[in-house]
């Protein structure tokens, strides 16, 4: 090394002290060659040399990876959501009539084991009909267009029962221009026969061309700040973690330092020379994770969560992100470096001293979150009444406050560990390491600490706001697993299709109702009546009946919004006309009948479905006959298990007597679509931060434990039990990961409260997952603990004297 | 199995030790008796050091047989060999060996700490090891803190704390200039003999294999017994 250093040192001895005293271009070009320097060294210094410089590129790489992938997500999301719109047809152009370029097309969504599957029927009407994305041809009759992943559903053992619903001949797969992500589970069936609507009554429309009129919907204030804090709260972490991973090995650099002090290099030319070797590190992470992007967007078209999927071509990061990306992280490098070397005094004759650190100071550190804390403060309480949040003062005031956490946690841990003593060896071992090196510990848990108090923030901001975002559907899944509607166009019996249906092993039940209108005259505009026909068993479900018999007739009073609604009522005796009482179709006619002479009034009860009926109910023989396909139709199916293949079993007999029939799976409350993207997205992202961290940890960990290899062994040589040493080790990273996880438990609570006022949502603090965050929080540590424990045992061994 | 010399202390006999292809020990025997201070000298990569680490249960040879006081070092599990080497062995190594973020008295008292003696006691032990070292001024300074001829002397007194029966030095003035390093042999055979403990020095200096009272050469992974008497 001597003769590579020599000739570099030498104009700085010229140069005089610190070798820039030149300004300008001078002291650029000095600054230019002791960092090229450096950077020929991190590639230049033999094994050792090159492992550290592959450990900083690994560890960078990794977090420019994420980086990557979190700026590439929002234009992936787009794409996803821009081809969802290039299929749609909602507010395409349609046509009344028939023509050489018209398409009937439904929908006939479908679920099966728990999966969402999008169903489309479609029957071209001439020759010209739109083709929907993604396909070559509309379908014909009998025919299907199958996306990749329903056709290896269909093709596997496991989705023989969907192909028995879904049996037509596959003659497409569904191109990716038809696709949202390359999971999604999609079909386009060819029919023949689909009646278009009648004043909005079907769901088949007859359309021209595929133009979807976007419906812009803004997110609203509280998600735009879930989204604002979950990638605050998801990118500072890795932030903090490449920080970190720059200085991987520095102790061993520090010391190879002292050797250019010897022969002429000054001390700010040696810092300058070790963010050279940081540089070069970086560097070398941008390309590895440049690497590792391509390798992820590679594979990521593999991976599903949650049914949402995303195509490798979708993930490209904005160019003025990736951008600045490439500059901040070098960047940020060379100021970590020359930063932390503020500390280290490194002098000639290899000798290499921790300067006596200065006691650190509680002032500014305290500026960092209180500054925080002042920008968020006056935004409280407007997420309330639709009021909007400056993005960059919650993302400033967020990321001021995680990074107050930083700022703390070296303060914290000096106040604590530098009153500890005593205790057992392995603990002293571990309490003077941290004492002696409190900023490297601090190091260690920063990343994960700021990881922890995001996600507790984001909890409570989650928890706090879940009411507003998840809606009681009053559907009562206890009564009903699935309640099947029958589409307009079934020729089945309903009353047969029931007993198809409750058949079927698992099934408990099938009770089937019909609805239709009922009015005095025909056609009628308003005083219209609600009726409702099935047996006894079928009309308990929707009323309080003391006795039923076949012949009975009730009148259910219903809610008084319900009887407003309508207005119309009946009275025993009365005529009236059921069926196209509205007069559609001048083709099928009003059906007659006579209300019977016995009428009890009865109490409504809400349906499985949660509708309360009002009107007439009837059973069979006084109902009226055949309606003309006017009316609804429906089945509420018991089931023993919900997974069952019963239930599958049923929604095939639905789907073969209609395709536009729903089969809805039952539960008693829904999630907004937004809430749940955002907290999946949380999900996704706080797993690849916590594997991220977890691997800096170890990567640290091992580093630290190579480099006292030789004390190590020489400890172990004078017979120091190999269990101490493991306990020192987990003291030594026990003791700042408490500290930092109890920082991170009050910042992170902290954060959340302050959240929840500007959402303006009511403050209350479930300490569960409090608990259960920094549990995760400490359990990847204990984990990471665990990892290192082999290479600890490995390296510990008295042998590791060898020298030659 | 050849038995050890009578009165010997630590003895082996027909040691052998391969790192892979690499041979370090030959068939090597070894003796040294109470108090004795005795230089294992050769060229680098000779095998001295290894047979140190035999001798001192680090390393188990191959093939061969360590003799501790009548107790058979090869029979030992990695436990009790530990054991030995905590409370009847005391090491000093040219390199490495003082814990860095304890201070001098810490490092001098961790072998006695790690018997089990309470911490002031320990402590206490120390000081007055450091005192016949003459480095009790260093007591509160970290090795970082002191120069490495002083920080040699810790590591002796750190070796002798426990008041083992045998010493064992790899090459302990290797890193120091000839001053420290005359400083550093006077002090550790004085001290060793004052306590009867017996020496094994592994060295490659003829300078401080003088103050041995026996020398034994090492060549090729075998040993040869130079018997000089002082």
């Amino acid at each position: 090394m001597s003769t590579g250093t020599t000739p570099a040192t030498a104009p700085a001895a010229r140069t005089g002290p610190g070798g820039d005293s030149g300004a300008g271009t001078g002291a650029l070009r000095v600054w230019f060659r002791d960092l090229a320097m450096g950077a020929r060294f991190a590639f230049t210094g033999g094994r050792q040399g090159w492992t550290r410089t592959l450990l900083t590129g690994v560890g960078v790489g990794l977090g420019v990876a994420l980086l990557l992938i979190s700026t590439a997500l929002p234009s992936a999301l787009a794409a996803r959501t821009d081809r969802g719109d290039a299929r749609s047809w909602l507010g395409s152009p349609t046509a009344e009539h028939p023509g050489q370029d018209t398409l009937l097309i439904a929908r006939a969504a479908q679920s099966y084991r728990g999966k969402d599957i999008e169903g489309v029927l479609v029957e071209a009407e001439g020759p010209d009909a739109p083709v929907p994305p993604g396909l070559t041809q509309v379908p014909g009759p009998g025919e299907l267009a199958v996306s990749p992943a329903l056709k290896r559903l269909l093709d596997s053992p496991d989705g023989a029962l969907l192909r028995e619903r879904l049996d037509g001949r596959i003659t497409q797969t569904v191109g990716d221009a038809g696709l949202t992500g390359p999971a999604e589970l999609l079909f386009y069936s060819g029919r023949s026969g689909l009646r278009p609507a009648v004043e909005g009554f079907s769901r088949v429309e007859r359309i021209t061309a595929f133009a979807y009129e976007r419906q812009t919907e803004k997110l609203g204030p509280v998600l735009v700040l879930l989204v604002v804090l979950t990638f605050v709260a998801l990118l500072l972490p890795v932030a903090v973690f490449i920080a970190a991973a720059v200085r991987f090995g520095g102790e061993r650099r520090d010391r190879r330092l002292a050797a250019l002090r010897l022969v002429g290099a000054d001390s700010r030319m040696v810092r300058r020379i070790a963010a050279g070797e940081a540089l070069a590190g970086s560097l070398a992470g941008l390309v590895l994770g440049a690497g590792f992007f391509v390798l992820a967007r590679s594979v990521v078209g593999g991976f599903d969560i949650q049914q949402r999927s995303v195509f490798p071509a979708d993930l490209d990061p904005a160019p003025w992100l990736a951008a600045l990306v490439a500059v901040a992280v070098p960047a940020a490098a060379v100021g970590v470096t020359l930063f932390a070397l503020r500390g280290v005094v490194i002098e000639p004759l290899g000798v290499v001293r921790t300067a006596k650190p200065a006691r650190r100071r509680l002032w500014w550190r305290l500026l960092v979150p209180l500054a925080g804390l002042g920008l968020l403060v006056p935004l409280t309480g407007r997420g309330d009444d639709g009021g909007e949040f400056n993005r960059w003062q919650v993302t400033a005031g967020v990321a001021l406050l995680l990074v107050g956490i930083t700022a703390l946690l070296p303060w914290l841990l000096e106040r604590l560990v530098g009153r500890m003593g005593g205790g057992p060896v392995s603990w002293q071992l571990a309490v003077r390491r941290l004492q002696v090196n409190t900023a490297g510990a601090a190091r260690l848990v920063n990343g994960i600490a700021v990881a922890v108090a995001g996600a507790i923030a984001l909890q409570m901001l989650f928890s706090g706001v879940e009411d507003d975002y998840t809606k009681d559907t009053g559907q009562d899944p206890g009564r009903a697993a699935v309640s099947i509607l029958i589409g307009d166009d079934a020729q089945d019996d309903l009353d047969q299709l029931a007993r198809q249906v409750a058949g079927y092993e698992g099934i408990t039940g099938a009770v089937p109702l019909r609805s239709v209108q009922a009015a005095h005259t025909a056609p009628a505009e308003d005083g219209l009546i609600d009726v409702t026909i099935g047996s006894c068993a079928a009309l308990r479900e929707v009323a309080l009946l003391d006795s039923c018999k076949d012949g009975d007739a009730f009148l259910a009073t219903g809610s008084d919004d319900r009887a407003r609604t309508y207005g119309g009522t009946a009275a025993p005796g009365d005529k009236l006309f059921a069926g196209n009482v509205r007069g559609y179709e001048k083709a099928v006619a009003p059906v007659p009948f006579t209300v019977p002479a016995e009428l009890p009034r009865v109490a409504s009860r809400p349906d499985p479905v949660g509708a309360l009926r009002a009107g007439l109910l009837l059973t069979p023989s006084v109902a009226p006959a055949d309606t003309g396909g006017y009316g609804s139709r429906q089945i509420f199916v018991m089931a023993e298990d919900t997974d069952g293949d019963g239930l599958e079993r049923a929604r095939t007999a639905a789907y073969k007597a209609s395709p536009l029939s729903t089969a809805m799976t039952l539960a008693q409350t829904k999630r907004d679509a937004g809430y749940s993207t955002v907290r999946i997205g949380l999900f996704f992202g706080a797993t690849a931060v916590l594997v991220l961290i977890g691997t800096s940890l170890l990567v640290s960990q091992v580093e630290q434990l190579r480099e006292r290899r030789a004390l190590l062994s020489s400890l172990v040589a004078f017979g120091t039990p190999r269990s101490t040493l493991s306990l020192s080790v987990l003291w030594q990273t026990a003791l700042p990961v408490g500290v930092g996880m109890a920082l991170a438990a009050v910042f992170g609570v902290g954060l959340g409260v302050v959240l929840m006022r500007m959402a303006a949502a009511p403050v209350r603090i479930d300490w569960g997952p409090v608990a259960a965050l920094t549990g995760v929080g400490a359990g990847v540590v204990a984990l990471v603990t665990a990892l290192s424990l082999p290479p600890l045992l490995r390296m510990a061994r008295p042998d590791g004297l060898r020298t030659e | 199995m050849t038995h050890a010399p009578a009165g010997s202390l630590l003895a082996a006999t027909g040691l052998h030790k391969a790192y892979g292809p690499t041979k370090a020990l030959d068939g090597a025997d070894f003796s040294v008796h109470p108090g004795e201070v005795v230089a294992v000298m050769g060229p680098s990569g000779s095998g001295k050091s290894t047979l140190l680490h035999c001798l001192a249960g680090i390393v188990p040879p191959d093939s061969g047989s360590v003799t501790y006081a009548g107790r058979e070092l090869t029979a030992m599990s990695d436990a009790e060999r530990s054991a030995l080497r905590r409370t009847e062995f005391g090491f000093v190594f040219q390199f490495g060996q003082l814990v860095p973020e304890l201070t001098c008295v810490e490092n001098v008292a961790l072998p006695l700490r790690l018997a089990g003696v309470r911490r002031k006691e320990a402590e206490h032990t120390a000081l007055a090891w450091m005192e016949k070292l003459q480095v009790e001024d260093l007591a509160g300074q970290r090795p970082g803190e002191v120069s490495g001829g002083q920080g040699q002397r810790v590591a002796v007194a750190r070796s002798l704390v426990t008041g083992p029966r045998v010493l064992f030095a790899d090459e302990p003035t290797g890193a120091l200039d000839s001053l420290n390093g005359e400083l550093v042999m006077q002090l550790l055979t004085e001290a060793a003999r004052s306590t009867n403990a017996a020496v094994v020095l592994v060295t490659h200096e003829t300078r401080v294999a003088a103050w041995s009272d026996r020398e034994i050469v090492v060549r090729d992974g075998r040993s040869r017994d130079m018997e000089r008497a002082i």
